[in-house]
């Protein structure tokens, strides 16, 4: 490994640290707000619908780094209240990837065969264990792909969380690069460590589709 | 909630706003019109039937694929600053084989739609094979790949707001240097999102005037990749 790096790497340890942190929450609360979203869309719940639907067309019309300044910067002056760039960054990323998933969560639903929720109430299943047992456990598998797409393109989205100052792997590289100067080598490393980073999530989500593929 | 909305030096700004929105227009119909033709050439590298030339194709989209875009305009920017390219090239180049990897991976899935039969065919009637390519296996591809088309473009209209982060001039930039002089953080940036969702729904109803795409939108299966 060359010296900068090496000299170097608790600190960017503790940056791809931060990019896993971010990551890691982000999908999680994310996958939450995208099927709890989804599923207002795809039994059309009155207003909720329509406000589901205006935050995805607003979030998809938008950059990720205009969601991040709307988050660390507009909404604590709007609303009057103090924030981290940590937390408005994950704050920024749920929203983001979030009207991304639902969308995905969406198309997944509506892909399941309405016959098969048909006889799932003809058996005396109630709606909601119908919606439970029978369209989300074939709906979620059906939309792995889609999802894991979403994640590893978010994983590669946490850098420009470095923008407002979050020091996770980019941020620590610019910061290491300020000091030593080694652009080729340091830019080189993280497009490495991104690479590696996103190759095993995507392999991941393969490996999960087949694994749990629906049968028909 | 008593945040005082005032809206007056957002209008007063308006003339950093349109040059910022030229800018953005800039940068990404240049890396438009760059990445397709990266797009292009990979995506058709990658259905050739040497199997070196597949492997490269490969390996080039999954390597620009799975690099952040910020990135790529760092690589351009400080990595390579020995090529002392401006900053404009670099949001340029940085978005062009970023996207370009995308659309390289939407055209392999065009091009294997169309069918081996209309090539073969078009071998068979003498075309040379970039003939074939250019006159009967790309039109068609196009076509089925539209709506995918629509989206990348939208992204990358929305991705060149990184360009901000290498000081070019663009949208983004100009909220920030906006918000800096009046502090008018929330009525900034709900502005220029709401240029941008303009932006992005125009553009991906343009690329939906392609002849006859409308039609064969089941293809938007290849969406978002």
């Amino acid at each position: 490994m060359p010296d900068v790096i090496l000299k170097n790497l608790p600190f960017l340890l503790h940056g791809l640290w931060m990019t896993l942190n971010l990551s890691v929450w982000s999908i999680v609360l994310g996958t939450l707000l995208g099927l709890v979203v989804g599923l207002v869309r795809f039994v059309r719940l009155p207003v909720l619908n329509t406000l589901a639907l205006v935050y995805i067309e607003f979030i998809r019309g938008t950059p990720l780094l205009v969601v991040l300044f709307i988050t660390y910067f507009a909404l604590p002056a709007l609303f009057d209240y103090h924030t981290t760039a940590y937390r408005a960054a994950i704050f920024g990323f749920v929203m983001f990837i979030g009207a991304y998933l639902a969308e995905d969560f969406r198309s997944g639903l509506r892909a399941i065969r309405p016959t098969l929720i048909q006889a799932g109430l003809a058996t005396g299943l109630t709606r909601w264990q119908v919606l439970r047992y029978i369209i989300l456990p074939q709906a979620v598998r059906r939309v792995v792909p889609s999802l894991f797409n979403q994640y590893v393109r978010l994983v590669k989205f946490t850098s420009v969380a470095s923008v407002i100052g979050v020091t996770e792997l980019t941020g620590a590289g610019l910061l290491v690069n300020a000091r030593e100067f080694h652009p080729v080598t340091i830019l080189a490393t993280l497009a490495i460590v991104y690479l590696l980073l996103c190759s095993v999530l995507s392999l991941a989500g393969r490996t999960l589709y087949a694994r749990f593929a629906v049968r028909t | 909630m008593n945040y005082h909305f005032d809206w007056t030096p957002i209008w007063a700004a308006r003339g950093l706003i349109a040059e910022g929105l030229t800018m953005t227009t800039a940068v990404s119909a240049a890396a438009l019109a760059f990445s397709t033709l990266v797009g292009l050439v990979i995506g058709g590298a990658a259905t050739a039937d040497s199997r070196a030339m597949r492997g490269l194709a490969l390996a080039f989209t999954e390597t620009m694929r799975n690099i952040p875009l910020l990135i790529h305009m760092y690589i351009w920017y400080m990595a390579l600053a020995f090529l002392r390219l401006p900053a404009f090239t670099c949001a340029v180049l940085g978005l062009s084989f970023y996207s370009g990897a995308y659309v390289a991976e939407v055209v392999r899935a065009g091009i294997g739609a169309v069918g081996r039969g209309q090539m073969l065919a078009a071998l068979a009637t003498g075309l040379t094979r970039l003939q074939a390519m250019r006159l009967i296996v790309y039109p068609q591809a196009l076509r089925i790949i539209a709506p995918s088309l629509a989206s990348l473009f939208s992204q990358l209209i929305k991705d060149s707001s990184l360009a901000s982060v290498i000081a070019v001039a663009e949208l983004t930039y100009q909220a920030g240097a906006i918000e800096g002089q009046t502090f008018r953080t929330f009525e900034v940036y709900i502005t220029i999102s709401l240029i941008y969702l303009v932006l992005v729904t125009a553009v991906s109803q343009l690329v939906l005037l392609i002849p006859g795409s409308r039609s064969e939108a089941a293809a938007g299966r290849f969406a978002d990749a």
